[in-house]
């Protein structure tokens, strides 16, 4: 299975990701006014327009100051929650290790946006005819043995492409081999039963945007049991509303008959 | 750059000043991020922490415009500890030479200074001359006059208070700063030196990059690997510009421009051609006459005859300085009736915008070549003017983009790469080469008909490829174009016992002549396309292989100029025997079996003894005391045009020998003071935009990241001003007022010198009225003044003013 690590210390904050995400992906560009978050960020959030953001932000590093560099985007989890929560398999995990989306398979429940643990799932709402969207690892570069478009991209090294195993044990090593630089933990190796996208930082991971308090195992054990009856909830709620309808509508129907002949009586 | 971008990873140390890497080289930061990994430190001095500062070990800040102090602080604190490489030193550079008695330093001022003329009579600064003719040395360094210890005298000046008081530094962190990087003067430690345009534009821009050279040659840092001066260049391809004679004052291969003095090559070459009675000396620019006569041999071809000095005659002659600044106040003046701008936007990019757009008003004709419609080419219809009254008639020409073309380009490291084109032109937009090829054809025919003095077009040998005629489809062949840069023999010739045939290419510079049976467009390029076919073009090689020491010098990719030396002066890499300073990453070394040096490219096949190593210098020694610069032999401070403190160095506050633009050409020249303007305002670049914005104000994804101009200010200056994030503020100089979104950030802090406060503000510069995202230039408020020895504009400190814009309620 692929991954991506991304290794804050070398990331110089310089956004080719952002640019080769959009110009890969053909994503429009957003308009912005002056920044949308601290230091240079823009735009304010992820959106159906923009599927990774770099974010700035100032921190006091032991008697320091410093400027550190996230990158949002999907974590490509082992076992999504996404795809977990899904009803119509819009979401799917594949074994070469990016979560991708099917929009012609969407019905626009948004459930996926709830279960993202990461919250990186956007709703196209100023759309006739919105679709989610979200990273997906560039899935058809990745399937012809490509790296994705940011690292691709990525000048310093900072995004690297490779065996998620490879990845991990690389990502250690950078810790043993500068255990004062890193904080002693890489971020997506055990969250939420593992991610494809793993971070190192020199800086604690919430001031970069993300969750300390994720559980180590999947999400899918509580989004399973609570999706798998919904084809038939949905079911029998169909069968049932459409009961409720059709009575409604009956009743409805009489009514309208029964006022358009008293009316008819008075004229 | 002496070394090139790879070489960044074989440095201890590697030190940032004046150079915001990491956004304006992102590239570049690959391989500094590298050598951290390998433990290397790397230490940033700048007026803002900025995304540089983010991977740096230790971060310094500096006032705007003091480098030099803070550098002679640091020379100073080598001198004092003894923190020097001293064989290097004593061999190599021209610390053990005695300079003449009359030599003299006071107040600010060396020996010579006439203040009529704002310059200086050089005389004095020279050697004590021995019976020989060679300069009198004492290697034991002890003689009161010689360089080394008239440093120490100099250069005591600059003690750490001082210092910090001048640059406002925190004294632990400059301290930091000279305790690591000075770590680099034992032979087995080297610390490179990157610098940009933080150092250069500034009034005394030339003399920050002296004190840069210095401290590196003191160190015996320069020729080896991971050390040397890089400039890490403004654009991609601005090595390739200046090689190819762009500047005013230089010809291709960075020969002197003639000037009216210059009437006959004899002349010229008494002028340039410098000497030297020292045998040990290669004094590589003896070789002078080769160059200019291949030069010029190359233009004319065969109407390049003795009689007229083989073309030189044909070559102009400028009378005064034509830079940036000085053809813009004669544009002002109405002496200059028509412009052409391949790929510049002044009306952005130049200082003083207000004076520099009314200048283009006065113009009959303009000629814009670009990508996209630009500020400058749309001036007619800027902000606050009336089309109506502007007369110039505008051309704009449809250029094609760097990936829709073939030629080559040149790295900041010398490494002349050749492109292909990847795509077509979009619709019918044409290459510069095109475009100028097309000029010359028309001109050659308009001149055919006569004109003042139609031989030098009439006669300009050219002909690349696409025929007579102009013809939009025919493009010409930038092969032809490599191949007369590299040069070709014009006539059959026995040179160093090898015979040559007429029209053969030349293989190396040191082939060519001065009787004019060689042409070259530019020496230093020789050996790049040495021979007719495609296959021969040195340039267009991708070999990954690297050389033997394993020092990143890949030889075999693309080529490298002069003669595909990758670190030029790599004879100072090695001790005098040959053996190298650090045999860890050595650069070159002596073979004494084979009598040949191995390695890299070496400066001269010569053995190590015979010849020494800085060949480009007359003397053959690096120049600690150098004649060369208008404002002194060593580097003292000054402080810029506009400042808000006095000098605490001398009673000379600016540059003695810069021209005054302002009293000679006071019309919208104002200089401000700080009792109105007391806040130190400086320019600079993001990686979103590039330039004056041209070619990303017109992407839309650019945009989305950096839409509008901003303005960096200090908490502390925020608070005083009333100033929250977001707001928008207005900037004021003496020249000029702006608009822009204020950013308050801590990456901004002021600055205690001594018992004053200073604020400083930083702001973005690409910006104008053109494209999709617009705003403001940060230009309206810098002032026409340049570098005393090149005339580049002091973009990076001028005094300004701040304030909070109401915003009345609708």
């Amino acid at each position: 299975m692929k991954a991506m690590l991304i290794d804050t210390t070398r990331c110089v904050g310089c956004r080719g990701c952002q640019v080769a995400c959009k110009q890969w992906n053909g994503l429009p560009a957003e308009e912005t006014v002056f920044f949308g978050g601290p230091g240079y960020q823009n735009p304010r959030d992820l959106s159906g327009k923009t599927w990774t953001l770099i974010t700035y932000n100032e921190a006091q590093v032991g008697d320091h100051y410093d400027w550190v560099y996230g990158k949002l985007q999907c974590m490509h989890c082992q076992e999504p929650a996404c795809a977990a929560s899904c009803p119509t398999s819009a979401m799917e995990k594949l074994p070469e290790g990016p979560v991708v989306y099917h929009p012609n398979q969407c019905l626009g429940c948004r459930y996926c946006m709830l279960a993202c643990p990461f919250q990186v799932i956007r709703f196209d709402w100023f759309s006739a005819n919105p679709y989610v969207s979200k990273c997906t690892m560039c899935a058809d570069r990745v399937l012809s043995g490509q790296e994705p478009a940011c690292v691709k991209a990525c000048p310093t090294d900072a995004l690297v492409f490779g065996d998620r195993e490879v990845l991990i044990a690389e990502a250690h090593h950078r810790i043993e081999d500068n255990p004062r630089k890193y904080v002693h933990h890489v971020f997506g190796e055990h969250e939420v039963g593992g991610t494809c996208v793993l971070h190192l930082s020199t800086v604690p991971f919430e001031l970069l945007g993300y969750r300390s308090d994720l559980p180590e195992k999947s999400l899918r054990r509580w989004t399973e049991p609570a999706m798998k009856p919904i084809p038939y909830i949905v079911v029998a709620l169909s069968l049932a509303l459409g009961g409720v309808a059709w009575i409604v509508n009956r009743r409805d129907k009489r009514l309208v008959e029964k006022w358009t002949k008293q009316v008819k009586e008075m004229q | 750059m002496t070394n090139h971008f790879i070489d960044m990873v074989n440095a201890d140390v590697v030190m940032i000043m004046g150079s915001n890497t990491a956004e304006n080289h992102p590239i570049a930061t690959k391989w500094i991020t590298r050598t951290k990994e390998r433990g290397a430190l790397i230490l940033n001095v700048d007026p803002r922490f900025t995304r540089t500062s983010t991977f740096a070990d230790v971060y310094c800040k500096i006032r705007s415009g003091t480098d030099i102090a803070f550098v002679n602080g640091m020379i100073n604190y080598a001198l004092q500890n003894d923190f020097i490489q001293r064989e290097y030193v004593v061999n190599y550079t021209n610390a053990p030479c005695i300079i003449r008695e009359d030599f003299a330093y006071t107040d600010g001022l060396f020996s010579g200074y006439d203040p009529a003329k704002r310059s200086y009579d050089k005389t004095t600064w020279a050697y004590e001359l021995d019976g020989a003719g060679l300069p009198r040395r004492d290697e034991t360094l002890q003689h009161p006059r010689c360089v080394y210890q008239l440093m120490k005298t100099f250069f005591a000046r600059y003690d750490p208070d001082t210092v910090c008081r001048i640059t406002g530094s925190p004294k632990d962190d400059y301290e930091k700063i000279c305790r690591h990087y000075t770590s680099t003067w034992a032979p087995d430690r080297v610390g490179t030196w990157l610098y940009a345009m933080g150092t250069t534009q500034h009034t005394h821009g030339t003399q920050n990059i002296r004190s840069y050279s210095v401290l590196q040659t003191l160190l015996g840092n320069v020729g080896l690997a991971g050390g040397g001066i890089n400039a890490l260049r403004g654009e991609s391809n601005v090595q390739g510009s200046t090689d190819m004679g762009l500047l005013f004052h230089i010809l291709t291969g960075y020969l002197g421009s003639p000037t009216v003095p210059d009437q006959t090559l004899a002349d010229y070459l008494e002028r340039l051609v410098p000497k030297t009675k020292d045998p040990k000396s290669a004094n590589w620019w003896g070789n002078y006459p080769k160059y200019i006569t291949s030069l010029t041999k190359a233009w004319w071809g065969q109407y390049g005859t003795p009689e007229n000095g083989f073309g030189f005659d044909y070559l102009p002659k400028a009378a005064g300085n034509c830079s940036h600044i000085a053809l813009f106040e004669a544009m002002y003046d109405g002496k200059i009736k028509g412009l052409m701008l391949f790929g510049q936007n002044p009306a952005v990019g130049g200082p003083n915008s207000n004076k520099e757009r009314a200048a283009l008003d006065k113009l009959e004709w303009m000629v814009a070549v670009d990508l996209f419609e630009t500020d400058t080419s749309v001036f007619w219809k800027r902000p606050g003017v009336n089309p109506a009254d502007i007369k110039t008639e505008v051309f704009l020409l449809p250029a094609c983009s760097s990936v829709e073309k073939e030629g080559s380009i040149s790295s900041s490291g010398r490494w002349v790469q050749w492109r292909y084109a990847a795509s077509h032109p979009i619709g019918e937009s044409r290459s510069d080469l095109w475009i100028l090829d097309a000029l010359a054809k028309s001109l050659k025919k308009a001149y055919a008909a006569g004109g003042a003095f139609p031989d030098p077009i009439v006669k300009l040998n050219w002909d690349y490829g696409s025929g007579p005629e102009v013809d939009l489809h025919t493009e010409p062949d930038a092969h032809r174009v490599a191949r007369e840069i590299n040069g070709y023999f014009l006539a059959d010739k026995v040179v160093n016992e090898k015979s040559f045939k007429k029209g053969d290419q030349v293989p190396s510079f040191a082939f060519l002549q001065d009787d004019g049976s060689t042409a070259c467009g530019c020496w230093i390029y020789c050996g790049s396309y040495a021979g007719p076919e495609k296959k021969d073009n040195k340039m267009a090689r991708r070999d990954k292989t690297d050389a033997p020491n394993k020092i990143g010098l890949f030889p075999n990719w693309a080529w490298c100029w002069p003669v595909n030396r990758r670190i030029i002066y790599n004879r100072a890499s090695c001790d005098p025997s040959g053996r190298p300073w650090d045999p860890k990453r050595w650069v070159v070394r002596w073979n004494a079996e084979t009598k040949k040096w191995e390695g890299d490219v070496p400066d001269g096949p010569w053995p190590p003894e015979e010849k020494h190593p800085f060949i480009m210098r007359p003397d053959g020694y690096a120049a600690l005391f150098a004649p060369a610069l208008a404002e002194g032999p060593f580097p003292e401070h000054y402080e810029p045009l506009e400042s808000p403190l006095r000098n605490f160095m001398s009673s000379q506050q600016i540059n003695p020998a810069i021209k005054l633009w302002h009293k000679d050409k006071p019309d919208m020249n104002p200089v401000g003071d700080a009792s109105e303007f007391p806040i130190v305002g400086t320019t600079y670049r993001v990686s979103e935009h590039w330039q004056a914005g041209a070619m990303t104000r017109n992407v839309p994804w650019l945009c989305e990241l950096v839409p509008d101009v901003f303005v960096e200010v200090g908490p502390a200056l925020a608070k005083i001003k009333g100033i929250k994030n977001g707001d928008r503020v207005i900037v004021k100089s003496a020249r000029g007022r702006m608009e822009a979104y204020a950013l308050v950030t801590n990456r901004f802090q002021r600055f205690h010198c001594g018992d004053q406060i200073v604020h400083q503000i930083g702001i973005v510069w690409h910006f104008g009225y053109a494209g999709l995202a617009t705003g403001d230039s940060a230009n309206l408020l810098t002032a026409h003044i340049g570098d005393a020895n090149t005339m580049i504009p002091e973009y990076k400190a001028f005094l300004c003013d701040i304030e909070r814009k109401e915003v009345v309620p609708a």
